[in-house]
């Protein structure tokens, strides 16, 4: 059974009944988001972040709207965030000072100094961050519902997947597993036109990621993904359906990747018109601001209050972790197993 | 004489012989309209066209699969792994029908898997991998991991036209930080299954391929100046098939071999190496085969963690050091 | 105040240098943390660089145009202590990180254990096991690695015999040939102990001065060299001198002497002194002895080494089963293996597997040395110039007078390990006495 496709209207959506403070808190996830992930850039152009970057510009709505629909806290729901779903591990308590630790490589982050940004988890608090091969955590995660079914427990689980991450073996089977047992998982197909410079054209022969689950035999929709009581909506129903046994079911939200592959790809590819469209008008926050305003449902006052509380927050966990140590180079051995507990410093070490 | 980088020998190498052979094609992801991750394949949409130069979805099992099918019929496909971490996607496909393709049914299958690989640059445990190890016991691949910029150029040029399936691995740190000289206008091809002395020596040798290499001819400079120890460093370029005579020859020269590669000690093809020697050229050892290698863990992000667990210059020193000295 | 460096950036994995398009700033402008403050271009992207923090720009290091490392100082900022990061100014020395409390991946073990110990490429196991369980080090020493084994086949020299400088103790390559490189000139060192818990022989480097001459050891300088300075090390070295009356002695040989000739030997004085001391290691047997870990083997054979100076080095030939034969024959081989080390005839057994060593100068020797034990050896006997000399003579009836005698002093360096004093003392006391006595019979 197929839900209605919602398209933007002027209206907010019947049946999305978010609280003031619910909108406002929205709100500050968003705007969290974005401001992290520009100090992120600015630490990485300073050479303190490590690695690569990949930011989530024009994206942040869907990340934080769909992890905002699920059941939250200690034990609750299980969300998989890929590398642009920054937002919906906020979301789900992450704090940003583990964000920066993990970019920066820092002794103290979750994953200690041994996996980058957000490749970490808190299985309590419900994330489990990815590997790079796409597509795996569609299996993976398909395990963590099966076991919330195993166990009849009331608990969803919520997978990310790009469109070009459709394409890989992995997706094909994670979801299908998931399909045929009906497992209460929600998958996120974010469209946003972009697999590092291959368009969906060379990615795929069908128009909506929807068609392809479709394929799998589970319901599936397309939404605006910058349209954050769009997403927001479609996921609270789809995690509802999936809480009452009702398997999986495939949400596509299309959006668009502003900035490129990663932090040293210049887009070259991308035509300049079409980011300057989006960025214009489709950012996501600037649509959910004007929402919220246009509908008074908040002032703008507060929506400033937040802007600022969240430069504050996000200097706040700079300052704590920036001058942080790495993780000392032995540290590097224990916990290949849980037996042996270390793996053997080398002979030409000790010499 | 021009000086180019290892990227630019392997891209020189690869636009000859697309240029030399129209059946030769590239098939991968963000080779075309972006050139590649790496920019490997930068310009070559514009001047092959795109059918020859094709942008894959994320799907490594059927661009290695792909490509052994269109190499069947005659085509000489060169299949880009973005990250040679992403071969695992495609491990069926290429060790159970690729490598057994010519054995079992007579199929001929000249395709070129290649990829970056190797650590040091921060890339964490899915940006830094060096797979060799996991098909060295593929009977029907052939491996090549070149060193310099002309063996980069040479390698690629040779596994294209080789009749059997070729892993070619290329160093991603290597790609930028090598710079040679090499000579224009005459055909630069590295025969696959011949390794290189890239130093002579008589106290010691040192066995090795890749980022490894360069770290091997650093130590050897500083022990020779430090210890007056002559150390010969001894270049394999092909792991599969690997170059005994090159390697006994060597051991038989100095009686004493270090073995040094990126990848960890357990399982890694210092093993085999090591195992060969001891049945060719028992005899002529002076003191133990011994290995520096990575330590046995998942590559690790922060540097302070990599650095350790990656062999460096000053390991190789010591190793070196203590074996001259047995 | 506080100096910052600022660096140029790597941008991408593969990227090794970046070019510094433009200082957004100048040297004394002031700029907010985060303010761009200058452009790079490398091969994949241009950016604009943020200012690490707040601060002045104090230094520009890197021009405009010009072309440097990732991570290369482009410039510094001059940041007021503090303002920058009020995070603490010095990042904490590394210490072990905790365990975050969520239990999933990546925890190591609780115990935040110490990393295995290191494989060792020399895991032997230890002593103690009893029963005859040789140890890696042993079978080293004895059998040292597949190529030592074939250059020994190859020449028939037995690897236990050879002073090993490599690892444990072990023959090495260059060891075994340059032992027979050199052979049959041996030094007096191959029977020396080859453990090496005393480490290697080092003699220090010394800077020459001008119109110095440096002139590299032979390889036999070099064994000597380096056997003299072990067997310091090794044994405890104590001196017992006793002046020995060679009068009697001088009086048999010059009777014997023609007689001697007319068959073929040259009787020498030293003769006397090995055959007395011959007979006397078999009574004292502690000094025909050798040290090996805590044990003290007591050799079956007594083999008399004669120390001998030869113009390319000091050689060490040894009268096999010096105590079964008669002043004759110990004669006849002092002439034998004397002629055969000056002219490099000697064989490889021919100085080999001594008990004892004598070392005689000769005419222009000293009135008494204190010369170094032979490894591996307890003793070694040392004689003085042998001269006319005045002594106190006690007549039968108790009175004294002075005499002219032949004199020699008696040198034995003995190792006081496992000779005390007075087992050194009663055996020259013995020797002594044998040869201010010596019996006519035994000539």
């Amino acid at each position: 059974m197929a839900l209605p496709a919602t398209r933007p209207t002027g209206a907010v959506p019947a049946g999305a009944v978010l609280s003031s403070d619910q909108l406002l808190e929205i709100y500050y996830y968003l705007r969290l988001t974005r401001t992290l992930e520009e100090r992120l850039v600015a630490l990485y152009r300073q050479t303190k972040v490590i690695g690569g970057l990949f930011r989530s510009l024009g994206q942040e709505g869907e990340s934080v709207a769909s992890a905002y629909a699920l059941e939250r806290g200690r034990h609750k729901d299980v969300l998989s965030p890929l590398i642009r779903n920054l937002g919906s591990l906020l979301v789900m308590g992450a704090q940003p000072v583990e964000i920066l630790r993990q970019y920066m490589a820092k002794a103290d982050s979750p994953t200690r100094g041994r996996e980058l940004n957000v490749h970490f988890n808190d299985l309590e608090k419900g994330y489990l961050g990815q590997i790079s091969h796409l597509g795996d955590m569609i299996p993976v995660m398909a395990g963590i519902a099966l076991s919330f079914q195993l166990r009849r427990e009331p608990r969803v689980g919520l997978v990310y997947i790009g469109d070009g991450g459709t394409s890989t073996g992995t997706f094909h089977e994670g979801l299908n597993l998931a399909a045929v047992q009906r497992l209460p998982l929600v998958v996120i197909g974010e469209y946003n036109h972009w697999a590092y410079s291959t368009p969906p054209e060379k990615q795929f022969a069908v128009k909506d990621l929807a068609e392809k689950a479709k394929g799998y035999g589970v319901p599936a929709v397309t939404v605006d993904g910058n349209d954050v009581f769009a997403v927001y909506e479609a996921t609270r129903i789809a995690v509802e359906r999936a809480r009452r046994g009702k398997g999986v079911h495939f949400i596509e939200v299309k959006t668009y990747r502003r900035k490129g592959h990663a932090e040293h790809d210049d887009q070259h590819y991308v035509p300049k018109a079409d980011l300057e469209r989006w960025a214009k008008e489709d950012d996501p926050i600037d649509r959910y601001v004007q929402r919220l305003l246009t509908a008074d449902l908040v002032a703008e006052g507060g929506l400033k209050d937040i802007d600022a509380r969240v430069r504050v927050e996000v200097d706040q966990a700079t300052d704590a972790c920036v001058d942080e140590p790495l993780p000392p180079a032995e540290s590097a051995l224990p916990g290949v197993y849980v037996d042996p507990p270390a793996a053997d410093k080398l002979w030409f070490k000790v010499l | 004489m021009a000086e180019v980088t290892f990227l630019e020998a392997l891209r020189q190498g690869l636009w000859e012989e697309m240029e030399r052979d129209e059946r030769v094609f590239i098939l991968g992801e963000d080779v075309g309209a972006y050139g590649g991750a790496f920019k490997v394949t930068d310009g070559f949409s514009k001047r092959f066209g795109e059918s020859r130069v094709i942008d894959t979805p994320i799907s490594e099992a059927a661009i290695v699969g792909a490509a052994a099918g269109a190499a069947h019929m005659g085509l000489r496909p060169v299949a880009e792994m973005q990250f040679i971490d992403f071969i695992s996607c495609a491990y069926d496909m290429l060790t159970n029908y690729v490598a057994t393709a010519r054995y079992r049914a007579g199929l001929s299958t000249p395709m070129v898997v290649r990829g970056p690989c190797g650590g040091y640059v921060r890339g964490g445990p899915f940006h830094s991998q060096n797979p060799e190890a996991a098909f060295l016991h593929t009977p029907g691949l052939k491996i090549v991991y070149p060193a310099t910029a002309r063996d980069a150029k040479g390698l690629i040029k040779a596994s294209i036209r080789d009749e059997d399936p070729v892993l070619y691995l290329e160093h991603k740190w290597l790609y930028r930080r090598i710079k040679e000289q090499l000579p224009e206008g005459e055909e630069i091809l590295t025969p696959i299954g011949q390794a290189r002395i890239a130093r002579e020596g008589k106290h010691l040798s040192i066995i090795s391929y890749g980022a490894t290499l360069w770290k091997s001819l650093e130590a050897a400079e500083q022990l020779e100046k430090a210890d007056g120890v002559s150390v010969e460093v001894l270049d394999l370029r092909t792991l599969l098939p690997m170059d005994d005579a090159a390697i006994i020859a060597t051991v038989k020269k100095t009686n004493k071999v270090l073995i040094v590669h990126e990848d960890t000690r357990t399982g890694g093809i210092a093993g085999e190496i090591a195992a060969r020697i001891n049945e060719q050229a028992f005899e002529w050892l002076d003191g133990p085969i011994m290995r520096v290698t990575a330590h046995d863990v998942p590559l690790p992000y922060a540097p302070t963690l990599e650095d350790f667990v990656l062999p460096q210059t000053d390991d190789i020193v010591k190793a070196a050091r203590w074996l001259a000295a047995y | 105040m506080a100096r910052v460096d600022v660096l140029m950036p790597q941008m991408g994995e593969s990227i090794a240098e970046g070019t510094l398009s433009k200082w957004l700033k100048k040297v004394g402008d002031p700029v907010k943390r985060d303010e761009p403050l200058f452009e790079i271009s490398t091969d994949k992207v241009d950016a604009e660089i943020p200012a690490p923090s707040a601060g002045v720009l104090a230094e520009i290091k890197v021009q405009e145009g010009q072309t440097v490392p990732v991570q290369t100082v482009v410039g510094v900022l001059e940041t007021e202590a503090g303002a920058a990061a009020p995070a603490p100014a010095k990042p904490e020395p590394p210490k072990a990180a905790a365990p975050p409390p969520s239990a999933p991946t990546p925890e190591p073990a609780k115990a935040a254990p110490a990393p295995a110990p290191a494989v060792r490429p020399s895991g032997r196991p230890t002593d103690g096991d009893g029963g005859g369980v040789q140890t890696a080090e042993q079978r080293l020493r004895t059998k040292s690695t597949p190529l030592v084994r074939k250059i020994a086949a190859e020449h028939s020299v037995d690897i236990s015999r050879i002073p090993g400088s490599g690892y444990a103790g072990r023959v090495t390559k260059q060891d075994i040939l340059g032992y027979i490189e050199q052979a049959p000139t041996r030094a007096p060192t191959h029977d020396a102990p080859r453990t090496t818990h005393i480490g290697s022989v080092e003699h220090p480097a010394v800077e020459p001065w001008p119109g110095d001459r440096v002139a590299p050891w032979s390889k036999i300088r070099k064994i000597t060299a380096d056997h003299m300075v072990m067997s310091k090390r090794v044994s405890a070295h104590v001196a017992s001198f006793f002046e020995v009356d060679f009068t009697r002695v001088a009086q048999l040989r010059a009777r014997a002497k023609q007689s001697y000739a007319e068959r073929g030997v040259n009787l020498t004085v030293l003769a006397f002194i090995v055959k007395a001391c011959a007979e006397n290691l078999r009574k004292h047997p502690i000094v025909n002895t050798a040290v090996s870990g805590d044990s003290t083997i007591f050799r079956a054979d007594v083999n008399i080494g004669i120390a001998v100076a030869l113009d390319w080095g000091l050689i060490v030939p040894v009268i096999k089963h010096a105590d079964e034969l008669s002043l004759m024959g110990i004669a006849r081989a002092i002439n034998d293996l004397g002629e055969r080390a000056r002219t490099k005839k000697l064989l490889p057994d021919d100085i080999q597997r001594g008990t004892f060593t004598i070392t005689n100068p000769g005419g222009f020797g000293p009135y008494a040395g204190i010369p170094i034990i032979n490894q591996p050896q307890v003793a070694i006997l040392g004689v003085g110039a042998i001269e006319k000399r005045p002594k106190v003579v006690t007549a039968a009836d108790g009175t004294d007078s002075i005499a002219i005698r032949t004199m020699g002093m008696l040198t034995m360096s003995y190792d006081h390990r496992v000779v005390d004093g007075a087992d050194a003392d009663k055996f020259l006391a013995d020797v002594k006495k044998l040869l201010q006595e010596f019996p006519e019979g035994a000539m």
